[in-house]
């Protein structure tokens, strides 16, 4: 089920909501639990089954492990074989047909791919299990005691199937005891609504787009910068919106999610970029591989190399293709390259900042967006004039006509502009009260028209659902 | 307002929204169609294991509960204003408005079809009409793109090429060019399709092209209801109703349709279809898979077989004050080597007349 949906919108959500704010305090997690349940099952029953072996075994490994620390082979035995079942459960859904196809190619053997349908979100839960247990052994946080509690925590439907991946140190305390008003709720509520605007639209609007350039036979180097323009705002919106829709719920039950996105389309390098981008997962790398393997204080080789791990890990974690590799690699070239020769001249010229942004942004997401290498290296040539294309065509300039507002609107939309402009206007008591009224209204307004667009079966993928 | 109450507000409203739309599409009942989309809405899908188990049931629901969302029609309505108003959308669902027309647009030229379409066609001529003993013609009906695309700066197929290609293909019909006696006016503002009341002219061409001569004596007859055509319904947007026309004489007291499909005779104009899905079934009861049309009142023995669309209903009526029978075709519903047992050839005239929408889009062509 996604959020930008009909039947989550207008007979889950009030069910879950309902069952929720009647149930007595020690039900609660309970009843997340349950919905959370019944959501991941609703888009495909079987693959509960691969969630509850993860909760299960997360559960007993961590009590386990807290049980032996004091002898500490035993408690690292206990964390790898959880994190063996966690990773091994990843790999055999998500990489398994990867690695057999490239096998396959390389030995010229014809081993049969398994052809398994990767389990939703299974990248998302699988990282919070393992930061369970690894936190667990590290004795950062104490074991969960109560099976229920945990499996809210991994299952729990707000962040359940695109983050932002919550760990279990962040919401630990929450899990027990937290609070639930009406200011949690308002700002939960108005959050939520803002995200799936984004993703109504936003996103799906230049989801469309992205569909009539793939099946255009009239394409134009125009064409193609409007494409990679339209792919990076796509993909912002669609996964912020989705993190905003995500930590508006948790809000609403009375979580405090951590943020996932800091406006990354304002950053004048890659290293800042990396930031402010799906900052989640950033973190989750940084504090359970890049440091461990000794972060920057090392030698500059082993740092470099550590570097290149942590990007190749980033780009294989969004997808079990050589694009998504080579798009991991892609940033950890820019970083090093950053960090080694121009960042300075970077952060000195804010002209040079922003066309070098757009470039490895727009070049960055159309490898990322590409079937394979070829097909992202064709479209990069392309944007540059190499595919014989011709500079402008017909469909085009009818495409930007026609989608202009919603790229401006997105473009816009990127940036803190409208947030500054707010807190700006919002300086006087005067004009806050202004605010306060036009917000309800505005946030209603939204709700309806998003509801149109769902209504009228709009396009409505979600990208992230394949991670 | 004070934050507080604000925080209140919002959370009521917002709540008032979900819950109350949840409520009111609990105790609704469902609808069984949508008259602007024309098509069946879907129905509450089985709950069983099975359905569970397979996802049916749950894509089944997804779609249900689009089609059956409280004030859906309004919703859909907020959505294509918000596109093309606030948006600034060139198009909305693919369909666009320009001089006051609404249009489909209908890009890029599909050279496929155009090639599926003559390879049809010749199939037919090699089948049945090579010894027939009637000549062959072929027609082409330019869709509004035609008249408002490139005015308006809109993505289009090139017609000539269109055109030319197909007669290249099929080089044993002789081609009739009625585009000259048409303009946009002649076209429904919010419909797909031409006005009948307005192609006499088209009539007079087509006639003189196939020998045949039509005094085109008609009474103008109009319908009750306003005619919301199928781009209304598509868009979304707020279209006004056109008022819907037919041409009326004595001579249409007297003609026998024939729907070989149903085995039933229908009059020439049915108007119990104008508040039916599609109003301009009127015309010979829309497109069906053959169609009879006898005159007794003419008896020169001259029959004509047209392989037509829907454009195809409204401009047949004209044409039979100069036949003894016209039997319309429509291979979109019926497999060409079908045809056999079912149209008669013979002496006929044979007339290929299809519009460009369906020409680009022939693979419904059997």
């Amino acid at each position: 089920m996604v959020f930008s949906s009909i039947p989550f919108l207008y007979y889950f959500l009030p069910a879950v909501i309902l069952c929720y704010f009647i149930a007595p305090k020690c039900l609660k997690n309970a009843v997340l639990l349950i919905f959370s349940l019944l959501f991941y099952a609703w888009g495909e029953p079987r693959f509960v089954v691969f969630m509850l072996i993860s909760i299960a075994q997360g559960y007993v490994l961590g009590l386990l492990t807290e049980r032996f620390r004091s002898k500490k082979p035993l408690a690292r035995l206990f964390t790898a074989i959880s994190c063996l079942i966690s990773i091994g459960l990843l790999v055999y859904c998500k990489y398994a047909d990867f690695f057999i196809s490239n096998f396959n190619a390389i030995t010229g053997l014809s081993v049969p791919l398994l052809g398994i349908v990767l389990p939703i979100g299974i990248s998302f839960y699988t990282f919070q299990i393992l930061s369970y247990n690894i936190d667990v052994a590290r004795g950062t946080v104490a074991a969960q005691k109560n099976p229920i509690d945990l499996g809210a925590y991994v299952a729990m439907f707000p962040q359940l199937i695109a983050g932002p991946i919550v760990r279990y140190s962040d919401i630990a305390a929450q899990l027990k005891n937290r609070t639930h008003s009406l200011e949690k709720v308002s700002a939960g509520a108005g959050r939520f609504v803002i995200g799936l605007a984004k993703k109504v639209l936003i996103a799906n609007r230049l989801a469309e787009l992205i569909n009539v350039f793939k099946a255009s036979g009239d394409k134009s180097v125009l064409f193609m910068w409007i494409y990679a323009v339209a792919y990076s705002i796509h993909i912002y919106f669609d996964f912020s919106g989705y993190s905003d829709m995500a930590i508006g719920l948790g809000k609403i039950f009375g979580f405090d999610f951590p943020e996932n996105f800091n406006y990354p389309f304002v950053s004048k390098s890659a290293t800042e970029f990396w930031r402010r981008w799906h900052m989640t997962l950033g973190s989750w790398l940084r504090d359970y591989v890049y440091i461990p393997m000794g972060g920057n204080r090392v030698s500059k080789p082993r740092w470099f190399l550590n570097i290149f791990t942590v990007w190749l890990l980033t780009g294989f974690w969004h997808g079990a293709a050589w694009t998504f590799i080579f798009w991991g690699l892609f940033f950890a070239v820019l970083l090093v390259a950053e960090k080694l020769w121009y960042l300075k001249y970077l952060e000195k010229s804010k002209f040079l900042a922003h066309i070098y942004k757009l470039l490895f942004v727009a070049v960055s997401f159309v490898i990322f967006d590409s079937a394979s290498l070829a097909e992202a290296f064709g479209n990069i040539g392309a944007m540059f004039g190499l595919g014989g294309l011709p500079l402008v065509s017909a469909e085009a300039v009818y495409n930007l006509r026609s989608y202009a507002v919603i790229l401006i609107l997105g473009i816009i939309g990127s940036t803190p502009l409208i947030k500054r402009l707010v807190e700006k206007f919002a300086a006087s008591p005067k004009r806050e009260k202004l605010l306060n009224i036009a917000e309800p209204v505005a946030l209603v307004l939204l709700l309806a028209v998003s509801t149109g667009y769902l209504v009228d079966g709009s396009f409505n993928p979600f990208l992230y659902f394949r991670f | 307002m004070t934050a507080k109450i604000k925080n209140a507000v919002v959370a009521t409203l917002c709540g008032l929204w979900i819950f109350g739309f949840a409520l009111w599409g609990l105790f609704e009942p469902d609808a069984d169609i949508s008259l602007s989309e024309r098509r069946k809405l879907a129905q509450m899908p089985d709950f069983s294991a099975e359905t569970l188990l397979s996802g049916s049931f749950m894509s089944d629901f997804e779609k249900y509960s689009t089609d059956q969302f409280p004030l859906r029609e309004s919703f859909r309505r907020l959505k294509s204003v918000n596109e093309y108003y606030l948006f600034n959308r060139l198009d909305t669902n693919n369909i666009y408005l320009y001089k006051g027309y609404a249009s489909q647009l209908e890009y890029p030229l599909k050279e496929s079809s155009v090639e599926n379409a003559a390879k049809r066609f010749s199939y037919i001529y090699e089948t049945y009409l090579k010894d027939s003993g009637g000549k062959v013609y072929l027609s082409v009906i330019p869709d509004k793109n035609y008249f408002l695309a490139e005015d308006g700066g809109y993505p289009h197929i090139d017609f000539d090429e269109m055109i030319s290609s197909l007669r290249e293909k099929t080089d044993f019909a002789e081609y009739i060019d009625i585009i000259p006696t048409l303009d946009i006016s002649d076209y429904y503002r919010t419909d797909t399709h031409w006005r009948q009341e307005k192609l006499e002219d088209t009539a007079k061409v087509l006639a003189d092209g196939l020998g045949a001569e039509l005094s085109l004596e008609y009474e103008q007859k109009k319908l009750d209801e306003p005619f919301y055509g199928v781009y209304s319904g598509q868009s979304a947007l707020p279209l006004a109703g056109e008022d819907m026309y037919y041409l009326d004489n004595g001579l249409f007291d007297s003609v026998k349709v024939y729907n070989l499909e149903a085995q039933d005779y229908t009059p020439v104009y049915d108007l119990e279809r104008a508040s039916g899905y599609d109003p301009y079934e009127i015309y010979l009861s829309g497109p069906r898979s053959v169609m009879i049309i006898e005159n007794p009142g003419q008896d020169n023995g001259n029959e004509l077989v047209i392989f037509r669309d829907s454009f195809g209903s409204s401009i047949a009526p004209l044409l039979i004050e100069a036949y003894s029978k016209i039997t319309l075709v429509d291979i979109r519903y019926l497999a060409s080597p079908m045809l056999k047992n079912f149209v008669d050839f013979e002496n006929a005239d044979t007339l290929f007349l299809y519009s460009t929408l369906v020409l680009n889009n022939s693979e419904t062509f059997k």
